[in-house]
């Protein structure tokens, strides 16, 4: 096995997509010091335009971004046939919201501001499905 | 001698007579003759009696048979009757002749003619009488106070309201009428005014006849003669209890509103309010976490670590901004006027409202003019006003899903010295038969929300000496709201006013 393909399962690649800079620059480090390896994206176009789709095994994704929203990417990869496990984040607390995520598929929904707990339990169930 | 004192009797511009002890007349002058078409034969002892009027010779001759008994001078009124029959009132006026001891040894009169006099008074009476009957016609309460500001005459439904009789009210009683915590402030303002010659405007409470105490306005106004002195002063009493009720409720409605409006506007921001906190705080937690993993690494991750807690400072910093803010933006402090730069205020409002905007998927852009001069007023309500309208705007756009949900503020120099914001959206806008009920305090078309910010906008902007109004929009859906306000001259362009 390459070390890339080594490191991929060892280390499996969670996608960061929030247009939030100070998410962007935190939670990174955190899911590293999970022992995963992270990249962040400040909105979902941008993360569908990288060479990263393919490789994610996980999407923490913010729901409300300008441009593309966060539903709207579950919708897109699910176009594309892309099974992605995705962890819906959000400041907006609406439960109704949540139980419509997870209805089209999503693994968790986290209100802000979360605990790693909360965290590595969303990461731990979402990779268990792939 | 006789003869000199003859000429002198017939010239005397009276009827002269004069009659025995007894009251028999045996002298009467040529006016009198003249006057009466009688010669002097008729007139002698009683015949004089024929020329006075029936109903006025009985007092006349009690008069006498009194002063021939008294031995005392009399004066009567009395009417004669002229050679031609017309009858003139005259003043009889009779006087005792005594002899050296004392002792009445005849009368001598003059009579006066005062029918011209006695016409005067006739009129002067008929003119008082009509006076207050006018007085007494007119669908108001007046009062009429003599030069010295004494009370002389209130209308009939003046006593009846206050449930007087004329005499209760006469000088200074009708202060009695007065609630008892005005009757020293309006007596006073009272004598000032008549001693200044100043008409006088008070607004006092006034007990009716039930007891119940009403809201009145008093104006008395001075009535001058030709030469400028106060003969009269003229009060009139009007009754704007209704009105003054209507006033204190309107104030307390507002100040009520405003309170709701507030209350109101706190519950549509909270999810924004949790927004705004939640970002930072989300920070803190996960820099926190991923902290405490460095430094418990083999080796500990010192350098990450020391990223971490500045990353962790810093929304923290964030986090007290948005509170401070925040607390500006609802601080229930006295209205303070200071110059206010529309433009930031504008800035400041969009940016605690910026997630909710994102949230709601609203594209939202701000065309401010550059140097916008400044206005004086009290910034926190200027916020609340425009982040009324954003709120309105976002509000009304809710449902739109077939075009960008758009919103433009704007702010320019308007004509006349004034500023002008502007927040148009593009949402299903309203009918004109909505227009006139969109500022009702309580019209509101939204599910959850009280229509009261319209309202209390409007009336901060006015308390501006500035105006509120909604349009509908000429090109494309949606409406705009706009409000203009008199800018500060250019002198106090550049104050040195920290505006935040």
């Amino acid at each position: 096995m390459s070390v890339e393909a080594d490191r991929a399962v060892k280390q499996p690649l969670v996608s960061v997509v929030d247009d939030d800079e100070s998410v962007r620059e935190s939670l990174p480090d955190l899911l590293r010091e999970f022992g995963y390896s992270a990249q962040a994206f400040s909105s979902a176009e941008a993360f569908l335009s990288s060479d990263y789709v393919d490789h994610t095994r996980c999407l923490i994704l913010d729901i409300a971004m300008p441009g593309m929203s966060g539903p709207e990417l579950q919708r897109e990869l699910a176009r594309r046939r892309q099974a992605l496990p995705i962890v819906f984040i959000t400041a907006h607390k609406d439960e109704a919201i949540r139980r419509q995520l997870l209805d089209h598929g999503a693994v968790e929904c986290l209100f802000k501001p979360f605990n790693e707990a909360a965290l590595l339990a969303a990461l731990h169930a979402a990779l268990r499905v792939n | 001698m006789k003869n000199e004192l003859s000429q002198v009797v017939d010239t005397l511009d009276g009827l002269v007579w004069t009659a025995r002890a007894d009251g028999r007349v045996d002298f009467v002058n040529r006016r009198w003759c003249e006057y009466t078409g009688l010669g002097i034969d008729d007139a002698r002892d009683q015949g004089w009696q024929s020329v006075f009027h029936s109903d006025d010779l009985p007092a006349l001759l009690n008069d006498g048979a009194s002063s021939r008994a008294s031995s005392q001078a009399h004066d009567t009124e009395a009417r004669m009757r002229r050679f031609d029959g017309e009858y003139r009132w005259f003043l009889i006026r009779a006087l005792p002749l005594k002899d050296a001891s004392g002792e009445v040894v005849g009368w001598c009169g003059l009579n006066i003619d005062i029918e011209d006099r006695k016409r005067a008074e006739e009129a002067l009476r008929i003119s008082e009488r009509e006076l207050r009957e006018l007085i007494d016609r007119v669908p108001g309460l007046l009062a009429v106070a003599d030069s010295q500001g004494r009370h002389e005459y209130a209308s009939k439904r003046t006593l009846a309201y206050t449930h007087n009789s004329l005499e209760q009210v006469r000088g200074l009683g009708f202060i009695n009428s007065l609630h008892p915590d005005e009757q020293d402030r309006v007596r006073q303002i009272w004598l000032n005014c008549v001693a200044r010659g100043e008409a006088m405007d008070v607004e006092h409470r006034m007990r009716r006849f039930d007891g119940v105490y009403r809201w009145f306005h008093t104006r008395v106004e001075p009535f001058r003669d030709e030469a400028g002195n106060i003969i009269r002063w003229y009060g009139l009493l009007t009754d704007i209890d209704e009105q003054r009720r209507v006033e204190d409720a309107l104030r307390q409605r507002e100040q009520q509103l405003s309170s709701a409006m507030q209350i109101a506007t706190v519950a549509q921001l909270s999810a924004s309010i949790a927004h705004e906190i939640s970002q930072p705080l989300s920070g803190i937690l996960t820099n926190a976490s991923t902290c405490l993993r460095m430094l418990a690494a083999d080796p500990p991750n010192v350098e990450g670590a020391i990223e971490t807690a500045r990353r962790t400072i810093r929304d923290a910093n964030r986090a007290t901004d948005v509170i401070a803010r925040l607390r500006a933006l609802f601080a229930r402090k006295e209205g303070a006027t200071e110059p206010v730069d529309l433009n930031e205020a504008a800035r400041a409002v969009m940016a605690i409202l910026h997630s909710q905007l994102q949230r709601n998927r609203i594209v939202a852009r701000a065309e401010l003019c550059e140097n916008l001069p400044r206005v004086l007023g009290d910034r926190v309500q200027l916020e609340q006003v425009i982040l009324n309208l954003l709120l309105n705007a976002l509000e009304a756009m809710n449902d739109v899903d077939d075009r960008p949900k758009q919103l433009l503020v704007t702010t320019e120099r308007e004509e006349g010295d004034r500023v002008r914001l502007t927040v148009q959206d593009a949402g299903s806008g309203f009918d004109d038969g909505a227009l006139h009920k969109l500022f009702d305090a309580f019209y509101t078309t939204k599910n959850g929300g009280m229509g009261v910010g319209l309202a209390v906008s409007r009336s901060i902007i006015e308390n501006h000496y500035g105006q509120l109004w909604a349009a509908p929009n000429q090109q494309g859906p949606g409406a705009s709201f706009s409000f203009s306000i008199p800018r500060l001259p250019d002198t106090n362009q550049t104050s040195t006013t920290h505006v935040r």
